[in-house]
């Protein structure tokens, strides 16, 4: 995903990606990016779970706007991390 | 079902349970290293749009050709997907993780409903006409059509809808 990401920036469009595993994306080096605690298939958490999903897309065009430093790689917040379950809060 | 294909559905369900084997896997995976980073400045605020999303969890519309899951250097074609799309129009193509929560929600893995609420809230300002979809899992070959051709098209086609902000999202 990287690399398609580093193509649109080349483009001259800004970029940020969400990141599931640290080791992948400081070897790709996209602009911008925010990594969070969730398993793979998972990027923006839990099915279903509308508030941490908006929250979260929120939060990185947030961080599109404020990140200076090409490459970039931001921790997101504990509220992005697995927890032991997927199930959705009631 | 192939043999390939339970293989890869397996190998899915152990990464996604196993968080430290995608890691073991990253290390010693043969991943582009790169040492440049492009960028493109930020002017004003990216969220007044229009912002696209690009995931690459294999997304496509139900009348859609699916991504070839046959080809073990991956298929690095790209599918359009209309803003306007409904997610019951959406359906997953990806024998590379575990998509079963994606399939009960597609906006774990391609938020285009939570942008469109971020929209009408006025969080964002306008969404993109077009969001595109890639499968991950593209190596050898078919890795140099995604970087040569494909992932350029698909930026030059962001660059004719006027996009201002693209978020990525993985799988």
């Amino acid at each position: 995903m990287g690399l398609i990401q580093r193509a649109i920036e080349e483009a001259g469009i800004p970029t940020l990606s969400i990141s599931l595993n640290r080791t992948i994306t400081e070897k790709v080096k996209p602009p911008r990016a925010v990594l969070v605690g969730y398993p793979l298939g998972h990027p923006l958490g839990r099915p279903c779970d509308k508030k941490t999903q908006k929250s979260l897309l929120q939060e990185s065009l947030t961080l599109l706007r404020d990140i200076r430093v090409p490459g970039t790689l931001v921790d997101a917040s504990d509220r992005y991390r697995f927890n032991g379950t997927l199930i959705p809060p009631v | 079902m192939s043999i390939k294909t339970e293989k890869d559905k397996l190998i899915a369900i152990l990464f996604e349970k196993h968080p430290v084997l995608v890691d073991q896997w990253a290390k010693s995976a043969p991943i582009i290293v790169n040492i440049t980073v492009p960028w493109s400045p930020v002017t004003g605020n990216p969220a007044e749009g229009p912002v696209a999303l690009v995931t690459t969890a294999g997304v496509h519309l139900k009348s859609q050709t699916p991504f070839d899951m046959e080809d073990p250097e991956g298929d690095p074609s790209f599918r359009v997907i209309p803003s306007t799309s409904f997610t019951t129009d959406l359906t997953i193509t990806h024998n590379y993780y575990d998509h079963g929560d994606a399939d009960v929600d597609v906006n774990v893995v391609f938020p285009i409903e939570r942008l469109d609420e971020l929209c009408a809230e006025g969080t964002v300002g306008r969404v993109a006409p077009r969001h595109f979809s890639f499968m991950g899992h593209i190596q050898g070959g078919q890795l140099t059509r995604l970087i040569g051709q494909t992932a350029p098209t698909v930026a030059a086609e962001l660059k004719k809808d006027g996009v201002r902000a693209v978020l990525l999202t993985p799988a």
